[in-house]
């Protein structure tokens, strides 16, 4: 399938690739096309600072030698990756930043072991194992504070977020003596029941839903806790935007095994009411279609969030739009109602909008379309009476 | 924890990085050794430091990367043994050269240092990390280098000390303290080394300065003696002296006492005579010339002895025992004005010079750089203007031209013979350990 945001990434990155030595391209290229090596998959692995090993009278193209931006518990790690372009069989060296005392044991990544440069995804893997290694030497780092120890332990055990976790043991504040460390977690709530057309627009997602919640600790007893929950952009989208979401507050005292699935019920019950809401409003709509028949204007055959009827009454035509919000039924719909043959003063359709009428979310589709009927019976005159009064034919 | 290399071997180092297409790396090979300074100061008791100083002698580099570890950073005996061959037990670290890239220990720079520790069993093993960066437009290109000593866990970093490498205008050029352990070197050395060296390693020229320096000694203590007797001599006539005075003023005495009973008749000229006796008798007590001057005119002088120019005294001097240095700062008062004080004495040959360096005549050094040397004379060598004068118009007329070179020799001398007067020694003096023994170039 055809994923824009990828090939966006790509398009950056030729540049890039036509500087490194040819042999080398191959390694590069899938890392970079691929680029997922973390549980951040809306970031891509970037690469930066070519620089050449060789003399510098060697023509070019012959870089060997760059950074590569890995994101990893939400800070970007930047390594340094060091190849021979005369040598391009052999494997390549780090320099792991700032992080001066991660070393890890060679015999821990099987693909520097067995490197083979032939093989094109060879790099990409080694990658994956020093990212890996960095989270076990990261954890390892808890140790300085028994507190955050034990809610790396919990949620370890916890087979549902223990296995995509990644933490980041930042630097113990010289001055203070804190120490800080940030969580990211992939919440697993499934989105595969999301109606697709709220994720159509691919533009925003390259590929894979993920819900993630990253707590931040910025001492080591836990008194300041900072969560925050990062969607994927049609994920949140789909939901309502970013200010349909509020998770609760970190209780103080309070343990990650105890508040992240507080945070992973309250992701699961909003898209269920996504989900509900669409099959409810599809449900309305088919419910209006069947009580008004030809009355029926047009309606949104893919998300049944509008509704638009012609009506008459006593020989008078009126329109009525029907916007279902998202949250249907929670939420009850907005009727317009629009006169077709009077005018205001701005040149529009004289037309009058009803958000309260009487509606309970418990009705079933046909009830609602009832309902719904008997209110156009009772409300359409004094519509009908504004619409002379105020409107100009 | 020092560490030295010399130029050659660092330059050698990157020449072969230099010209490698990608990355290099070799072994560095050397000694390394404890050093033990104690201080000692007024302020507390003496200190003592230790001092780990790494030398470089030697690089031996690799053919290719990769040549003695895996891809794991195992190493293997095998090949370290074939690249090393008997170098093995010098080796005291190792370098890589890297192009544009930053100066830390990669990962597998990490990983092959501490095995490559163990297995040559030298815990403090050393990494040389080199690296040039250059410019993007290929302008200009700055070799970095850091040495580290990773097995330790604080200062890892040690300065490399490089001599010459730096501004020479400001400094003179260094010899390297690393010795050259090159065998062709040691071989054309020992060749050679005869013309330069006696039996015992010592350089012939110091043995020849110390010749000299202790036939001036042993001058210096004759005249020592010499004065020891003028002053006995002086004395004795000094009591003399006193002696006739005294009966001078009996004389006196009994004259105005005769002359006062005798008022009413006349003899002037016999007073007057008398007088005329006495007031010479207090000249010649009251002219005091230098006696020591008068007295060395005396006694016949050597070539090569050392002129003594001592200006005149008022006081008798009492001369510590023999041996013990004349002039130690007692002789300040004025200097007489009637003769030169100064007689000077054949002027040695070669080695030596006569006279002190006249005020107005500038000395050059060496290097052309010029200093007063006069300064340089202990209270001892009280040096007058007019003496200077006198002098040099005696000096003028013998031999102007190598006035200068005279000069320069006895700037050079003086304080050689300073030293000898202001301390004392005894008259047999061997030379002390300030000779170096091992002959160096």
């Amino acid at each position: 399938s055809f994923n824009p945001d990828l090939h966006c990434c790509l398009h950056l990155a030729t540049p890039v690739l036509s500087r490194i030595s040819p042999e080398l391209r191959p390694l590069l290229s899938s890392v970079v096309r691929n680029g997922r090596v973390g549980l951040d998959s809306t970031n891509c692995l970037r690469i930066s600072d070519l620089k050449t090993g060789c003399t510098s009278l060697t023509p070019g193209p012959c870089c060997d030698r760059f950074k590569l931006h890995i994101p990893y518990a939400g800070e970007t790690l930047k390594w340094d990756i060091i190849f021979n372009a005369r040598d391009p069989e052999l494997p390549p060296d780090f320099i792991f930043g700032e992080d001066a005392e991660f070393l890890p044991e060679p015999s821990e990544l099987p693909h520097l072991v067995a490197w083979d440069a032939a093989n094109p995804e060879c790099l990409l893997q080694l990658v994956k194992e020093l990212v890996q290694q960095y989270h076990s030497y990261q954890c390892q780092r808890l140790r300085e504070s028994s507190r955050l120890l034990f809610e790396y332990e919990s949620l370890l055990q916890d087979p549902q977020y223990g296995l995509s976790m990644e933490i980041y043991a930042g630097r113990k504040n010289s001055w203070t003596g804190e120490f800080s460390a940030r969580f990211l977690l992939k919440i697993p709530v499934d989105f595969s029941n999301i109606p697709v057309y709220l994720l159509k627009d691919t533009a925003l997602d390259p590929g894979e839903d993920v819900a993630l919640l990253s707590v931040s600790f910025e001492d080591a007893e836990a008194t300041q806790v900072f969560p925050k929950l990062y969607l994927s952009p049609s994920i949140e989208h789909a939901l309502g935007g970013s200010s349909a979401l509020h998770i609760p507050v970190f209780p103080s005292g309070g343990c990650l095994i105890d508040y992240v699935p507080q945070v992973c019920q309250l992701l699961t019950n909003k898209v269920q009411y996504v989900i509900q809401g669409y099959h409810k409003r599809r449900e309305y709509v088919a419910a209006f279609l069947s009580h008004f028949g030809m009355g029926v204007v047009e309606y949104d055959a893919e998300g049944f969030t509008k509704l638009t009827l012609l009506l008459m009454w006593k020989d008078f035509c009126f329109l009525v739009h029907v916007d279902l919000p998202l949250y249907f039924p929670r939420d009850q719909p907005m009727l317009t109602f629009q006169s077709i043959y009077h005018f205001t003063s701005s040149g529009q359709l004289y037309s009058q909008v009803q958000k309260s009428y009487p509606y309970s979310p418990r009705w079933d589709g046909n009830e609602m379309a009832k309902r719904a009927k008997a209110y156009f019976k009772t409300f359409i005159p004094q519509f009908q009476e504004g619409a002379f009064a105020n409107g100009k034919l | 924890m020092a560490a030295f290399i010399s130029g050659y071997t660092f330059s050698s180092v990157c020449y072969h990085s230099s010209n490698s297409d990608s990355d290099h790396e070799g072994f560095l090979l050397g000694e390394v050794r404890q050093e033990e300074t104690l201080s000692i100061s007024d302020s507390h008791i003496g200190t003592s430091e230790f001092l780990q100083v790494v030398e470089v002698h030697n690089h031996e580099p690799c053919t290719h990367l990769f040549s003695f570890y895996d891809y794991a950073g195992n190493i293997s005996e095998e090949n370290l043994n074939r690249i090393l061959k008997d170098r093995r037990k010098n080796v005291i670290g190792w370098y890589r050269f890297r192009r544009n890239t930053q100066q830390q220990m990669s990962f597998r720079e990490q990983v092959i240092h501490k095995k490559l520790s163990s297995i040559l069993g030298v815990p403090d093993l050393v990494f040389l990390l080199l690296s040039f960066i250059s410019t993007a437009n290929s302008s200009t290109h700055a070799l970095e280098y850091v040495l580290f000593r990773p097995n330790r866990r604080y200062n890892q970093r040690i300065s490399l000390n490089i001599p010459n490498l730096g501004n020479t205008s400001q400094q003179e050029y260094k010899l390297s303290s690393v010795p050259n352990t090159s065998k062709t070197y040691v071989t054309v050395i020992k060749e050679h080394g005869a013309e330069f060296f006696d039996m015992d390693g010592v350089m012939k020229d110091i043995r020849t300065i110390f010749q000299v320096y202790s036939a001036l000694q042993e001058k210096v203590q004759a005249v020592c003696g010499e004065v020891d007797q003028s002053e006995r001599v002086k004395e004795k006539i000094q009591e003399e002296v006193n002696k006739l005075k005294q009966q001078i003023e009996l004389r006196k005495h009994k004259t105005v006492e005769e002359e006062t009973s005798a008022l009413q008749e006349p003899g002037t000229s016999t007073f007057s005579a008398s007088l005329e006796s006495s007031a010479r008798l207090l000249n010649l007590s009251g002219q005091q010339p230098p006696l020591l001057t008068q007295q060395t005119s005396h006694v016949p002088l050597q070539q090569g002895s050392l002129p003594l120019d001592w200006s005149g005294t008022t006081s008798p001097l009492t001369l510590p025992a023999a041996g013990m240095a004349v002039g130690a700062g007692t002789y300040t008062g004025p200097p007489s004005q009637d003769s030169p004080s100064a007689l000077l004495l054949p002027r040695p040959q070669a080695v030596g010079s006569p006279g002190h360096p006249p005020l107005g005549l500038r000395l050059g050094n060496d290097d052309g750089s010029s200093s007063n040397s006069l300064e340089r004379h202990p209270t001892g060598w009280d040096v007058d203007e007019e003496n200077e004068d006198n002098v040099e118009s005696e000096e003028e007329d013998d031999d102007e031209n190598s006035s200068e070179y005279e000069n320069l020799m006895s700037e050079a001398l003086s304080p050689l013979v300073t030293e000898t007067l202001m301390l004392g020694r005894p008259a047999a003096l061997q030379p002390d350990g300030d000779v170096q023994s091992s002959p160096s170039l």
